[in-house]
């Protein structure tokens, strides 16, 4: 088998349980999602009828619980991009990096995501060890748990989501020819230059690949913002917990769902979108030139 | 500038494993060396080292008056060219062919015409915005040529970069790449295993085996006088054979005298006869030999003879005789003057 065959392979094994869980578990329910926000549950009402979707969107809480929504799933996605991209060409460097970073980024892949927010709780809630370890030196511990920008959600999600992208990228990365990178480097690139414009152009599947995966986990995301989350706005996955469970408010779950699903699927577009722009863009130039 | 290159007591250890064992190796300015050796050699480590992308264990490696083994691969100004070619897949030709002039920050103009000028060298001036993908191997290894030389290198390194082409393309891409090294007289160093590719190109080979220089020589003095018996295997096909050395004369064990070259030699292994100089000829009656097996090649034929227990080739060119059949009694005609093979072993 040839390098680019087995890293579609790779690739696609990787997506699987993304895609697949997609289609299964989200593709089909979500026609009955969609459905059910449009249905009443007050006797004697239509029962067809707008009114969920007028509450929704007319609801300042449940308005910016959506933009906060949407911040938990762009900044740990964002974080973890910066983090996991020079790990992953640092991997490339050489057989001692690759060996290092190879065992130390999979220690997070094995840990539950309630597990790594009693973490970051244990470590930097107020009280906890590194406000303890920072109180002697006269330092105040900054707020980050239960913080209004979700900085110990950020980094709870984006501690589960940097060895997941790693394992992505460095995977694409890997399947570029040493040669390749040898060549830009006789050809006056320092490392630097080479990562720009050889190794991320060339990883870019891959990178795509991680972006969305990691965004559509974060931005659904319940068990993370509930524990380390502000109590004011609270994204709409811990909406629709306390909408159905406590209130019995289906069709607003379903509604609440629906919007984050069309979230998600917005954003994929709109990243074919730029990227197809990018890639038609360069491509004129190739032609121009 | 004088693009002469020096090589001083290089070593390099991958782990256990060491790869070169202090390399000492002059290239004077505007020479074509080829770096001959069976694979694991150490002669693509060696150009790697030169090229920057390996680092040495130890030695130095000089550009004139300039020492350059810390020097980054990127601020050598070498070009590199590879057996794999390596060109950037999501470029297109010319923008691969630009790279190395866009990371010296020459004018957009400039290198416009620079690389017209690099790809109209190659042929390839037609195929400019294509991608790698859609050229066949040879092409793309034209555009790895212009790539390499557009930068206008100090030096020119090739590391096997015919080796992925069929026989047909390897010779006529062969012919161009000596032709253009002459027309820019650029130092070049050329990676390979393949004899007939050292002997076509070089100015000089240098032979190697485990991580040392055998010898070094043009193509004639290796072919023709070789000090070792591994160089003379390596450089085609030779009969080595055991002769008893009388003086300034050999006999030969089917009893011919022959003179010697260098009858001075010691720890000899043998007398070098290459299969072309041995004459064979049909008798009746007394003989030297027999044939044992032939084969027709076209432009000539090749037979095993066997001859006071030994087999030994034989090759008669042209077409004019028939093939002597096997079981033919031969009397061998070996050259006037036979040249000693020395033993490897005594090599550092």
């Amino acid at each position: 088998m040839n390098p680019t065959k087995v890293n579609t392979l790779t690739l696609l094994l990787c997506l699987l349980p993304g895609v697949g869980y997609l289609l299964v578990f989200f593709g089909l329910p979500l026609v009955t999602v969609v459905f059910g926000s449009f249905t009443s549950r007050a006797p004697g009402a239509s029962p067809i009828t707008l009114d969920t979707w007028i509450t929704l969107f007319s609801s300042p809480v449940y308005l910016d619980g959506l933009w906060f929504s949407l911040w938990l799933g762009i900044a740990p996605t964002a974080v973890s991009l910066l983090v996991s991209l020079p790990l992953s060409a640092l991997m490339q460097a050489n057989e001692t990096s690759q060996k290092l970073f190879g065992t130390l980024y999979r220690i997070p892949l094995v840990v539950p995501g309630v597990v790594a927010g009693f973490l970051v709780l244990v470590i930097l809630d107020r009280g906890g060890m590194a406000s303890r370890l920072l109180m002697p030196l006269g330092i105040p511990m900054p707020r980050l748990v239960r913080d209004d920008w979700g900085v110990g959600a950020i980094i709870a999600s984006s501690w589960k989501t940097i060895p997941f992208m790693t394992l992505i990228i460095a995977g694409a990365m890997a399947a570029i020819s040493k040669d390749i990178l040898a060549a830009a480097r006789t050809l006056g690139a320092n490392r630097l230059t080479v990562l720009w414009r050889i190794q991320l152009p060339l990883a870019q599947p891959g990178i795509t690949a991680a972006v969305l995966l990691s965004f559509i986990g974060s931005l659904g995301s319940y068990v993370i913002p509930s524990l380390l989350g502000p109590a004011y706005p609270l994204p709409l996955s811990v909406h629709m917990f306390a909408e159905g469970f406590q209130k019995g408010n289906w069709p607003m779950v379903y509604a609440m769902g629906t919007l984050l699903s069309v979230l998600a699927i917005a954003v994929l577009l709109a990243y074919y979108a730029i990227v197809g722009s990018f890639s038609r863009g360069s491509a004129a130039l190739t032609a121009r030139s | 500038m004088d693009a002469s290159i020096s090589i001083r007591r290089l070593t390099k250890q991958f782990d256990a494993t060491t790869v070169l064992k202090g390399i000492d190796l002059e290239i004077p300015a505007g020479r074509f060396l080829i770096l001959l050796g069976p694979s694991g050699c150490g002669k693509t480590t060696l150009l790697r080292t030169i090229s920057g992308i390996t680092d040495p264990s130890s030695g130095e490696i000089w550009l004139h008056n300039k020492r350059i083994d810390g020097v980054a691969p990127e601020k050598r100004n070498f070009g590199l060219v590879f057996q794999t070619y390596a060109l950037f897949p999501h470029m297109s030709v010319e923008k691969n062919v630009a790279f190395g002039l866009e990371m010296r920050k020459v004018g957009k103009a400039e290198i416009v015409r620079r690389v017209a000028a690099a790809l109209e060298l190659v042929g390839l001036a037609h195929l400019a915005t294509r991608l790698p993908k859609q050229l066949s191997g040879g092409q793309q290894q034209r555009v790895a040529l212009a790539r390499a030389i557009v930068i206008e290198p100090d030096v020119l390194l090739f590391d096997e970069p015919l080796s992925n082409l069929d026989a047909k393309l390897r010779d006529s891409l062969r012919e161009d790449l000596r032709a253009l090294q002459q027309k820019l007289g650029v130092t070049s160093i050329y990676v390979t295993h393949d004899q007939s590719e050292a002997m076509a190109l070089g100015d000089e080979i240098v032979v190697m085996k485990d991580g040392a220089i055998v010898e070094r020589g043009t193509p004639i003095e290796l072919y023709r006088r070789p000090k070792y018996r591994f160089t003379a295997e390596f450089l085609g096909m030779t009969n080595v054979i055991a002769a008893q050395i009388e003086g300034e004369t050999c006999r030969l064990p089917w009893g011919a005298v022959c003179r010697l070259e260098n009858p001075a030699e010691t720890d000899v292994e043998g007398v070098a006869i290459r299969p072309e100089d041995l004459a064979i000829v049909p008798v009746e009656g007394e003989h030297d030999g027999v044939i044992d097996q032939s084969m027709f090649m076209g432009a000539a034929t090749h037979y095993w003879v066997k001859a006071a227990g030994q087999t030994l080739r034989a090759i008669a060119s042209g077409g004019s005789n028939a093939i002597l059949p096997a079981g033919q009694k031969v009397k061998l005609v070996a050259p006037m003057a036979l040249h000693l093979l020395k033993s490897l072993g005594t090599t550092p």
